[in-house]
């Protein structure tokens, strides 16, 4: 115990110290106690000079020491204007009278922040890092275990442990029995430890620990060993899950053959892993290094492409997945699919590069032969001799070939505006969407029908059209397959086929009638000489004999005569097409004309004929000749009593390379009510006329059907008649 | 000598031949009646229907041509039907055509005044059955 004279001065002392009587009373101050408390108290506030100077906590802690007769010392923070701790140490001294009583204390002021500092900095680092302290005394066989170490542990503050209880925390097992075998040697030969074991704590838990022992040897004899004790469990179980998901990722990428591959920029060194070297065909050991590795495996072609994407990648224009050709050792080609990301630091530059790589050879082939069928398939659409489209299920062209367009009219632009139900011919839709709807609904899986369309110049085209319905990789319908195939020319044939037919059937049947003519005219003819001739026979009478001979004579003639038509009707009706040809109408009509002149004359007649003097008709000029000869001679032959015969001729042209002729008269007309069907007909007789014969409009229509023409009829009775003609033009 | 019970005969025919020899050979069946003539259908029903007004007997027997102008058989009997004035009356109609068309025979007997189509030329047994039966 040190005591100050009362006699010293403390006024020069180069530290804050301070002399006070036992109630506290100031005696005497150094210089820097002054400078430090004086005059700051001018400055500061009254809480703040409380804790520059902790007058009670310093006046209780004097009357402590006063009464013990013994020195006394606090360290007590100050927080300073920045807001920082000072730490400062006051230290109490009594000083004593002769009889050794207390007679005041010396007040000592030392700063020591920044030991306090260190040691909180420590403590916490402790605490934080969970590095507990251990020491055994080898001596006494003693061991002393820090705070942490008894919270690692998990035992109460106040457990004392024995070596070998501490040695029995360790797990049983491999763990103790290394820590054992650690200990020994330390002791032994004084060898140090660092290892990792796992422990299992008083409360049971088993924790990883990071444990180190250094042996203190006097005179070659260990005395104490310490240590540090580390809770490392977060840590090592962290590190275990790690090596876990890496152990799992590698045999991942070893078992679906995807290489891994890295590339550091910054000393521009590249690593593969084993994979890498499998899906290359090639041993690591052959290569003096990695680049030079993959330089050699890949297709020289592929090497300048891939080296260039790679550095679009780095720049960071794009990413880095790209596809190259490898050649194995043995020649064989194999596809790769490379793909990386670039790792750039803060400032964006790259410094590594990691990717993968894997084997795509079969995926290509795949689609090579996907590309290849699918060319096939355009080729065929594009060049098929039908029309194909692809129509959405909406309804809308998806694509279509040329041959459609040549089937429409339509040029691609303007097909594509259409859907195909603007082509198709309105009597024909419903009938489609009803199919369409059917295919939509899953009810079948494909149509054929016959339709048509309307071609872009507006007249119809005939159609076979066949859906079929095309399904997704869901089994969904995405879309129809159509395929159009124009009939046109075999509808055109079937229906001349079919006219044919009629005419055949006509021609049958007009056969059928002129065979009954014939046989009834004939028969007439004959029955009435038979009957004749039997009169002939009985008859003496000779004026009588005379008459019945007259009769018989005109029977023959009339027979005759009517071979004669029928021959003539024979030639009509075996009279081909073939004979026609271009005939001038107006001159044709003319020279009926001047045939019948005198006639016209004779009957008074008045001809009217407006026909262009160009007018060429299709015709066989012999027939043309014969039909209007006929109807002149009709008109003349049943003109009224009543009027002059007026007779008037035009012609009305046809768009589809037609004429119509009107051959008008004024006479007696027809009962066409009564009439109608038979006008034409063999051997009939509208009129009391001595030369009705019946045969005249029969051959003249059949004169005009011989020329591929057609004759119809009007009339009023006792206004006139009226022929119309229709024959084909030039 | 057999004498009918029939006064009068109509021939409605076009053809002078076959009115001349269906004459003589009524008349060679000694057939002593009248024989009244018409050259077609329009003119028969004219005729007829004249008779009927002025009240005088109307020929039980008509033969009856098919192709004839103006008003054809075939009219003349679709024209017979259609009168009222006709239907109470009793008269025969025989066919007499040179027709052999088995239509033409079977259309012919769809009418109930038709007793019988007959082929041209009559011959004189027909004519007499006709007559005298």
């Amino acid at each position: 115990m040190k005591t100050v004279s009362s006699t010293d001065t403390i006024k020069n002392l180069p530290f804050p110290i301070a002399k006070v009587d036992r109630k506290f009373n100031m005696i005497e101050t150094s210089g820097v106690w002054d400078m430090i408390f004086i005059n700051q108290e001018k400055n500061t506030s009254e809480t703040e000079q409380e804790f520059a100077f902790p007058i009670n906590s310093l006046k209780e802690l004097n009357k402590d020491c006063l009464e013990k007769k013994q020195n006394g010392e606090k360290v007590i923070p100050v927080v300073c204007e920045k807001g920082n701790f000072l730490w400062y140490r006051w230290q109490i001294m009594p000083y004593y009278d002769e009889d050794g009583d207390a007679e005041g204390s010396y007040i000592l002021r030392e700063e020591v922040t920044e030991r306090i500092k260190k040691e909180q900095l420590l403590s916490k680092a402790q605490k934080v890092s969970r590095v507990g302290g251990w020491e055994v005394d080898l001596i006494h066989n003693t061991i002393y275990w820090t705070q942490t170490t008894k919270e690692i542990h998990e035992v109460s503050k106040d457990y004392v442990p024995t070596l070998e209880e501490g040695i029995n925390f360790y797990k049983e097992g491999e763990d103790r029995e290394r820590i054992t075998e650690l200990v020994s040697r330390a002791i032994s030969d004084g060898t140090p430890w660092d290892t990792e074991l796992r422990i299992i704590t008083a409360k049971g838990n088993e924790r990883w620990v990071h444990a180190k022992g250094e042996v203190e040897l006097l005179n070659d004899k260990p005395v104490r060993i310490t240590g540090t004790f580390r809770d490392i469990d977060q840590k090592k179980k962290a590190d275990l899950e790690y090596k876990k998901v890496s152990e799992r990722l590698s045999i991942a990428t070893e078992a679906s053959q995807i290489g891994i591959w890295d590339l550091n920029l910054r000393d521009n060194s590249l690593e593969w892993d084993q994979n890498m070297y499998r899906l290359y065909g090639i041993r690591e050991k052959d290569f003096s290094g990695v680049y030079d590795a993959w330089e050699s495996a890949v297709h020289p072609d592929d090497r300048e492409k891939a080296q260039y994407e790679l550095q679009e990648a780095i720049k960071g224009h794009k990413d880095f997945n790209t596809e190259f050709r490898i050649v194995y050792p043995s020649g064989e080609v194999r596809y790769i699919r490379a793909f990386g990301v670039i790792r750039r630091d803060s400032e964006g530059n790259a410094f590594n590069v990691i990717g993968t790589n894997w084997d795509i050879t079969e995926l290509k082939k795949t689609q090579l032969k996907l590309d290849y069928s699918k060319e096939s398939f355009e080729r065929a659409f594009e060049h098929a001799a039908t029309g194909m489209a692809l129509v959405s299920l909406e309804g809308n062209w998806i694509k279509f070939n040329q041959n459609l367009c040549e089937i429409s009219g339509y040029s691609e632009e303007e097909l594509m505006k259409m859907n195909y139900l603007d082509l198709t011919h309105p009597e024909d839709r419903s009938r489609d969407l009803l199919l369409r709807s059917e295919l939509l609904e899953g009810k079948r899986n494909s149509y054929q029908t016959k339709k048509r369309y309307y071609h872009k110049r507006g007249h119809i085209v005939h159609l076979i059209v066949s859906i079929t319905g095309v399904k997704n990789i869901d089994g969904e319908l995405s879309h129809v397959i159509s395929q159009i195939m124009d009939i046109s020319k075999l509808v055109k044939a079937e229906e001349h086929l079919k006219s044919l037919v009629e005419i055949t059937q006509d021609q049958n049947a007009s056969l059928l009638n002129f065979a009954h003519i014939v046989s009834h005219n004939l028969r007439s003819h004959a029955s009435n000489m038979t009957m004749l001739t039997d009169f002939l026979l009985k008859e003496n009478d000779p004026s009588e004999l005379q008459n019945i001979g007259k009769m018989l004579k005109d029977a023959s003639e009339s027979l005759n005569e009517t071979v004669a038509h029928l021959n003539e009707v024979v030639q009509v009706k075996v009279g081909g097409v073939q004979k026609v040809r271009s005939v001038n109408l107006l001159k044709k009509i003319n020279r009926v004309k001047k045939n019948i002149n005198a006639l016209l004359l004779e009957k008074n007649a008045e001809c009217q004929i407006d026909i262009p003097e160009d007018l060429r008709v299709k015709a066989i000029p012999a027939y043309l000749e014969s039909i209007f000869l006929n109807l002149f001679t009709n008109s003349l032959k049943y003109e009224s009593p009543e009027r002059h015969p007026i007779i008037k001729i035009k012609v009305k042209q046809n768009e589809s390379g037609s004429c119509t002729i009107e051959f008008a008269d004024n006479g007696l007309g027809i009962d066409l009510e009564r009439h109608k069907d038979k006008i034409f007909g063999m051997y009939k007789t509208f009129h009391h006329h001595k030369d009705a014969k019946g045969i005249g409009l029969f051959i003249t229509k059949n004169q005009i059907e011989a020329m591929d023409g057609k004759i119809s009829v009007s009339s009023k009775v006792d206004k006139g008649t009226t022929f119309s003609l229709l024959l084909k033009t030039v | 000598m057999v004498v009918g019970k029939v006064k009068n005969i109509c021939i409605i025919d076009d053809d002078p031949i076959f009115i001349y020899g269906t004459k003589r050979l009524i008349m060679d069946a000694n057939f002593k009646g009248d024989i009244t003539v018409f050259q077609n259908g329009e003119e028969g029903l004219s005729g007829l229907l004249q008779i009927h007004r002025e009240g005088k007997p109307m020929p039980p027997i008509i033969f009856l041509d098919l192709n004839m102008p103006v008003m054809n058989g075939w009219e003349f009997l679709e024209a017979i039907h259609q009168q009222a004035e006709f239907n109470s009356l009793n008269f025969q109609i025989f066919i007499l055509s040179s027709s052999i068309d088995p239509k033409d025979t079977e259309r012919a007997n769809s009418y109930k005044m038709v007793k019988d189509f007959i082929s041209k030329p009559i011959s004189p047994d027909t004519l007499h059955d006709i007559l005298y039966n």
